[in-house]
C-alpha cells in the first residue's frame, strides 16, 4: 500500500532524532530505486526461491475442516521458510538493499528471536557484520534462538532496561543506529518504525499474499473469503492482507495477543476494544498501549513475537477505516489452538501463529461450508518447545531437562 | 531577537560561555529533583534544561535512560511539573529554564496547551528531539503565539543544506549535538567517528546569529575551553548526572565549578 508521504491516514510518518535524518533519507531513496529496478527484483526472487524455499505451499486442512464442520480451512505455510518464519522474506529484501547502499553492518531487534535468526542467517550469507538487540527477558524465553544467532556469528546484546522485552530492544537498536549510521543499517523486523520502514517491510512481505492470490485460484477457483493473521508489529498480516486490500469480497481478520487478561500490562491489544491510544514514539505515529500521561506501558503475551507496545501504522489505518477486523486470542486459547493443529494436521505452529489459528477456529464452525478461509501460519513452533511443554503441563519434560543438565559438562568459569 | 537570545547576549558580556545544566524531573524523586534545581539556580547556573521523563528516550544514553526509568516509578504529571518549574523561574530571574521531553507525553498533554502553560510559567524554550521541523507546523505556530522558543537540533550528520535551513530557522538558541550518537557515555560510543567540532560550528555560524548551545558528551575542562568563542552555551547532561549519582549535589556543583570557573 502506497503511503501519503509516509503517512497512512493519521498514522506513520518519520519522527526520529535529527542525527538519523540523513540515513533515513538514504534508505528512502535506495528503496524507491530498488523496488523499480528489475535486476534488484530478480535477485530478490532468486534469493527467496533458492535460499528460503519459496513459494511456500497453501495447505488444505481436511481434518480440521471436518472437525469444525464449517468453512474449508487452508494454511499459508510461512513456517516452511528457511529459519522457520515469514521474517526471512523481509530480511532477504533489506539485506540486498544494505549491499546496494554499500553498508557493511546490520543492527536488528528481536522479540521471539525469529527476526534475529533470520537476520543472522542473511548477514552470514551476505558477509555483513551483525548485532542483535534482545530483551533480557526474551533471551530467557527463547534461548535456543539466541544460541543459533551466536553460532551464526552475530553479536547478541541483552537489553536490561525497562521491561526487558521487544520494545526496549527496539529503543536500544535505535540508539546503536544513531551512533553508527554511517556504516550500519537498522534492519527492522516488522512493519513499524519511521518511513519508509513500514512500507518497505510490507512490500517485502507482500510475497505472502501475492502467492495466496495465485494459489487460491489454482486450488479452489477463487480468492479466499476470509484471511487470518496474527498481529504483533504487523508484518505477516501486512504481507497476507495488502495484496487483497482492494478485493472487497475478501474479509480480513487480525488477531492480537489477549495474554492473561484485559488489564493494562497483561496483554498486547492495541487495536481491538479501543485499548490503545494514538501516540508518537519509536519513530512513528500509531496506536500505542500507554497511560493517560503518554508513557508507554508494559505488555504481555505467551508469544514473545507479539509482545509489542505499538503496531504497524498500515494495520492501524486499515483497522481505523474498518477494512480489517481486529480481534484477540487469550494465552490459553492459543495453547489450545496450537495443540489442536498438532493433533489434527501434524503441523507444529509457532505460538505467534497460533493466535491466528485461535481467531479462525472461533469462526470456523459458524461459517458456511462453501466458505474458504486462509490462515497465515507465520512460523513453526520448534522454538516454543519449552513454553509449550510448560503450558500443556507435560511432566516428562522437566525430568528430561534435569537428566540432560546432569550429563552436561559444566566448565569452570573463564575457561 | 527572542528574549532567550537576548538573555544570552546580555549574560555573555560578563562571561565567556554560559552553562546549561540538565536535570531529570522526578529523579530520584520529584522533591529531590526540585531541590537540585534550586541549588543549581542558587549557584547561578545560566540555564537549566529540565527533562520530563518518557518511557522510551531513544536519543539518550544509559545514565539518563536509567534516571528517566527510575523517575517514572512515580506518576509524573506535565501540568504539575510546569507549575513547579514556574515557581522556580519566578524566584530566580537571573537564570532561564527550558523544558525538554520526547514527543509522546507532550503530544498527549497537547502541544498547544504546552506552549500556553510554558508561557504562563516563564519557561522560555522547549526541546523535543524526536519532532522533526517538517512535522512541526502546528507546534511552531503555538510557540510563536505564546512567545516561546522551539529549540531545534543539528548534528554532525546533518547534511549541509539542511544545516543551513535549520540554522536559519533557529530561535532562542540552536542545539548543536557535538557527536554522532546518544547522550552521555554509552556502549555505542566507540562506534562514533570523531567530529571536527570546530569546522562544524564555524559552518553553522555562517548561517545564523542565534546563540549556539553545544551538548552531548561534554565532561572535561578541555572540551569546554575548546568551545570558547565558537559557541555561546555549553550543555552539561550525563556528566553532571553521573557526578550527582556518585556524590550528590555537592559533587555536581564541584564539577560545574571545575568546568566553568
Ligand atoms: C512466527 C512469528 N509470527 C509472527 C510474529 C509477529 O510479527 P509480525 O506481527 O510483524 O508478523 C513473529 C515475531 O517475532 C514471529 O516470530
Amino acid at each position: 500500500m502506497q503511503s501519503n508521504n509516509g503517512f497512512y491516514g493519521q498514522f506513520g510518518g518519520s519522527y526520529i532524532p535529527e542525527i538519523l535524518f540523513a540515513s533515513q533519507q538514504q534508505i528512502l531513496r535506495a528503496f524507491e530505486e530498488a523496488k523499480q529496478d528489475p535486476s534488484f527484483l530478480a535477485e530478490l526472487n532468486q534469493q527467496w526461491q533458492e535460499f528460503s524455499g519459496r513459494p511456500t505451499p497453501l495447505t488444505f486442512c481436511a481434518n480440521l475442516t471436518e472437525y469444525f464442520g464449517g468453512a474449508r480451512i487452508y494454511l499459508k505455510r510461512e513456517d516452511l521458510n528457511h529459519s522457520g518464519a515469514h521474517k526471512m522474506n523481509n530480511v532477504i529484501g533489506q539485506g540486498l538493499l544494505v549491499k546496494r547502499m554499500g553498508k557493511k553492518r546490520v543492527i536488528a531487534e528481536t522479540g521471539a528471536g525469529q527476526h534475529g535468526i533470520a537476520t543472522a542467517l542473511v548477514a552470514a550469507r551476505l558477509g555483513l557484520e551483525c548485532t542483535i538487540y534482545m530483551g533480557a527477558k526474551d533471551i530467557e524465553r527463547q534461548y535456543p534462538n539466541v544460541f543459533w544467532m551466536k553460532q551464526l556469528g552475530a553479536e547478541v546484546v541483552p537489553v536490561t532496561t525497562g521491561a526487558q522485552t521487544l520494545r526496549d530492544a527496539l529503543d536500544e537498536a535505535l540508539r546503536d543506529w544513531s551512533s553508527s549510521h554511517e556504516e550500519s543499517h537498522y534492519l527492522i523486523g516488522t512493519s513499524c518504525g519511521c518511513a519508509p520502514f513500514p512500507e518497505m517491510v510490507a512490500f517485502f512481505q507482500s510475497v505472502i499474499g501475492n502467492e495466496v492470490r495465485e494459489q487460491s485460484v489454482a486450488q479452489f477457483g477463487k480468492f479466499p473469503d476470509r484471511l487470518y493473521a496474527c498481529v504483533g508489529g504487523g508484518s505477516n498480516a501486512c504481507g497476507l492482507f495488502l495484496p487483497f486490500v482492494n478485493d472487497k469480497e475478501v474479509a480480513m481478520v487480525g488477531v492480537e495477543a489477549g495474554g492473561k487478561g484485559l488489564a493494562l500490562g497483561e496483554h498486547s491489544i492495541r487495536l481491538s476494544h479501543n485499548l490503545g491510544a494514538p501516540g508518537i514514539a519509536q519513530g512513528f505515529a500509531t496506536m500505542f498501549l500507554q497511560d493517560d500521561h503518554g508513557q508507554l506501558q508494559e505488555t504481555h503475551s505467551i508469544a514473545a513475537g507479539l509482545d509489542y507496545v505499538g503496531v504497524s501504522p498500515i494495520i492501524a489505518h486499515l483497522a481505523e477505516t474498518k477494512r480489517i477486523e481486529m480481534t484477540y486470542a487469550m494465552d490459553q486459547d492459543v495453547v489450545n489452538a496450537c495443540t489442536l493443529l498438532l493433533k489434527k494436521e501434524g503441523i507444529i505452529p509457532a505460538l505467534e501463529s497460533s493466535h491466528a489459528l485461535a481467531g479462525a477456529f472461533k469462526d470456523a464452525a459458524k461459517l458456511g461450508k462453501d466458505q474458504h478461509i486462509v490462515i497465515n501460519l507465520s512460523g513453526r513452533g520448534d522454538k516454543d518447545i519449552f513454553n509449550v511443554a510448560k503450558a500443556v503441563e507435560d511432566d516428562t519434560f522437566p525430568a528430561f531437562l534435569q537428566s540432560y543438565l546432569a550429563s552436561y559438562p559444566i566448565r569452570e568459569q573463564g575457561e | 531577537m527572542s528574549s532567550l537570545a537576548q538573555f544570552t547576549q546580555q549574560k555573555l558580556q560578563h562571561k565567556s560561555i554560559l552553562a546549561m545544566t540538565h536535570v531529570v524531573y522526578g529523579y530520584p524523586t520529584v522533591d529531590e529533583s526540585l531541590a537540585w534545581m534550586t541549588r543549581l539556580l542558587e549557584e547561578g547556573v545560566d540555564f537549566i534544561e529540565v527533562q520530563f521523563p518518557f518511557s522510551d528516550p531513544v536519543a539518550d544514553g544509559p545514565s539518563i535512560v536509567a534516571a528517566c526509568h527510575q523517575a517514572l516509578g512515580q506518576e509524573l504529571n506535565v501540568d504539575t511539573c510546569l507549575t513547579q518549574l514556574g515557581a522556580l523561574a519566578k524566584n530566580f530571574p537571573e537564570s532561564r529554564i527550558v523544558l525538554m521531553s520526547y514527543l509522546n507525553p507532550m503530544y498527549r498533554f497537547g502541544l498547544k496547551k504546552l506552549a500556553k502553560r510554558a508561557a504562563e510559567e516563564n519557561i522560555c524554550g522547549l526541546i523535543l528531539p524526536d519532532l522533526p521541523i517538517e512535522a512541526a507546523q502546528e507546534y511552531r505556530q503555538a510557540c510563536h503565539d505564546k512567545g516561546i522558543d522551539p529549540i531545534w537540533l543539528v548534528t554532525p550528520a546533518t547534511p549541509k543544506e539542511r544545516l543551513a535551513m535549520l540554522a536559519k530557522q533557529a530561535e532562542g538558541f540552536l542545539y548543536c549535538v557535538a557527536r554522532s550518537g546518544v547522550t552521555g557515555q554509552s556502549c555505542h560510543q566507540n562506534k562514533t567517528p570523531n567530529t571536527e567540532l570546530d569546522s562544524y560550528l564555524a559552518e553553522i555560524k555562517q548561517h545564523t546569529n542565534t546563540p549556539l548551545g553545544v551538548g552531548f558528551g561534554l565532561r572535561n575542562k578541555g572540551q569546554i575551553d575548546a568551545l570558547l568563542g565558537k559557541a555561546e552555551i555549553a550543555i552539561l547532561g550525563s556528566a553532571l548526572l553521573d557526578a550527582y549519582n556518585q556524590g550528590g549535589q555537592d559533587a555536581g556543583i564541584k564539577l560545574i565549578k571545575s568546568l566553568f570557573d
